[in-house]
């Protein structure tokens, strides 16, 4: 993690409290996602080949809530205000919180993909080329991208108003706000399918394209947070 | 209501040595939040150890005056130098302690390890986080959760960390807020003992604690340095003495009367000694006798 001062790193400490404050979220997140790829793997082939590569990305969103969590206590505990006080730059903040989120999602992904697959190949199914591809193309990059997205987002959003707790909060709308783009590409392609223009070609072309967008917004979100958001947004509003 | 003083240099002679940078050197601030200014203009230097309470009305601008000197808050025109390095620069924080308002602790922390948290940040050790549990008698606090804890011991846990490392300027934003008087006064005495060779900046609301502990005065009004002197320089615009007897006496029949005291106005602290020789020559037999007033209280007025 990128250390552009003098104060040391807080890294693993900030990933530690991610995992500790959003266990609930990474039980439940990682818990789903395996009883969703349990039950594909044992459905059939088909369905997890064409499924799964799609709904893997949801899971790891709920899952790595535990660092945005530990972000928008920190802003109303103080904890922002104190660790500005002793030099850590806004951007680093940022990037701590990003690299927990990181974190996380690497378990959950891990652990989902790792069951449902295992599964599939116990059940005697082999691994296609097109089945690893739409996974280590599409599947596993969109799930850290959603998260990246999610925790952005919802930094800036606790960042720029008085976070409380419950729905309204950024920590209980960023799920829906980081499945958005598994959603939307789940939905084109869909549509393609219903269309009849629906060929992996076609499929992968609005999956990258998806994944680009993110890319790109993330790479937006991330700089402009650190450019352009003014360090008294991370002050407690207490 | 005190004269307001112009912006002055304080640094009594003997302090910091001549030579050293001066600890907080505040040129021609101003200040605020999202482009707005909050203080403006505010100039002062501070040479000296001992505890400068930082007074005003609220909103008049004192947390953002702390914030400011922390390095929290940029600057919107003017300079702030700690130890002769701008407080912006990346170590800035090795030179000062900052505690804010709020308590800055993270709930989902045990004791010890939002201790741990702090020492990590401020390169202090194991050690020390032991030493101060055993300072701030917050040991037996030390595997107790900090959402299980009362606000004094939040308040005691989140003090502690200005103890982890020793360093010359104490910035304290209203350290005794919502405490009872008991953990405040043990506050209190544990911040006297730090300032006998420190810079400690102290704001506060509570202007009987700033008589108390206080050296110096940092008034702040409507976002400007109002007043910036010594405490015991400070005179109220009427000055008032409250006498107590042992016995009750017809030569203070004619006192008005506030409680147990009988009120006289006097021109200043040099009439006292006068005073209290009539009355005695007068067979009163005087228990007590304190001033009246808080010249601080005038810089509210």
């Amino acid at each position: 993690m990128a250390n552009d001062g003098a104060t040391p790193s807080i890294f693993w400490f900030i990933a530690r409290r991610s995992f500790r404050s959003g266990r609930f979220f990474l039980s439940y997140g990682t818990g789903v996602g395996i009883l969703l790829s349990v039950a594909l793997a044992l459905s059939g082939g088909a369905a997890f080949q064409s499924s799964y590569p799609l709904v893997a990305p949801i899971f790891p969103v709920v899952g790595s809530s535990g660092a945005i969590v530990v972000f928008t206590n920190d802003r109303i505990k103080g904890v922002l205000e104190y660790l500005l006080a002793y030099g850590m730059t806004p951007r680093r903040i940022f990037l701590n919180v990003l690299g927990s989120a990181m974190l996380l999602v690497a378990v959950v992904t891990t652990a989902t993909i790792g069951v449902g697959v295992g599964l599939f190949v116990a059940r005697g199914h082999s691994i296609g080329t097109t089945l690893a591809l739409d996974l280590l193309v599409y599947s596993v990059p969109m799930s850290f991208l959603c998260v990246a997205f999610a925790t952005t987002v919802g930094m800036m959003w606790t960042s720029l108003s008085s976070p409380r707790a419950g729905m309204n909060s950024p920590i209980g709308l960023i799920p829906f706000v980081g499945i958005l783009p598994a959603i939307i590409t789940l939905f084109a392609i869909a549509g393609l399918a219903f269309s009849g223009a629906s060929t992996s070609q076609n499929d992968a072309i609005v999956g990258l394209a998806v994944e680009s967008v993110v890319l790109i917004l993330v790479v937006l979100l991330i700089s402009g947070l650190s450019r352009f958001l003014r360090r008294e947004r991370l002050l407690s509003p207490a | 209501m005190l004269a307001t003083s112009e912006p002055k240099p304080v640094g009594p002679a003997g302090g910091f040595g001549s030579t050293a940078a001066p600890p907080i050197d505040c040129r021609a601030v101003s200040s605020g939040y999202l482009g707005k200014a909050v203080l403006n203009d505010v100039t002062f230097r501070i040479d000296a150890p001992g505890i400068y309470v930082v007074l005003g009305p609220n909103g008049a601008g004192k947390t953002t005056l702390l914030r400011t000197l922390a390095g929290i808050l940029r600057p919107l025109a003017g300079d702030v130098l700690v130890e002769g390095h701008s407080v912006l620069g990346s170590d800035a924080g090795d030179r000062l302690h900052y505690l804010s308002h709020v308590e800055g602790i993270p709930d989902d922390l045990k004791v010890r390890e939002a201790l741990a948290f702090y020492a990590l940040v401020e390169g202090a050790s194991d050690a020390d986080v032991e030493r101060v549990l055993d300072q701030l008698e917050i040991r037996a606090l030390a595997n107790s959760f900090l959402s299980q804890l009362s606000a004094g011991q939040r308040k005691r846990v989140s003090i502690a960390r200005i103890f982890l490392r020793e360093r010359q300027i104490y910035l304290l934003d209203e350290p005794t807020s919502n405490l009872d008087p008991k953990v405040a006064a043990e506050i209190r005495s544990l911040i006297l003992r730090l300032s006998q060779d420190k810079v400690v900046l102290y704001s506060s609301h509570n202007l009987f604690e700033a008589r108390e502990i206080g050296r110096y005065v940092i008034a702040i009004r409507a976002g400007r340095l109002a007043l910036f002197d010594r405490i015991d320089h400070l005179r109220t615009a009427r000055y008032v003495v409250g006498l107590r007897a042992l016995e009750p006496s017809e030569a203070l029949a004619a006192f008005e009367r506030q409680g147990d005291y009988f009120l006289r106005e006097l021109p200043g602290p040099e009439a006292v000694p006068q005073l209290i020789r009539d009355l005695e020559a007068r067979g009163v037999l005087l228990r007590e006798v304190r001033e009246m007033g808080n010249p601080l209280q005038d810089l509210f007025d």
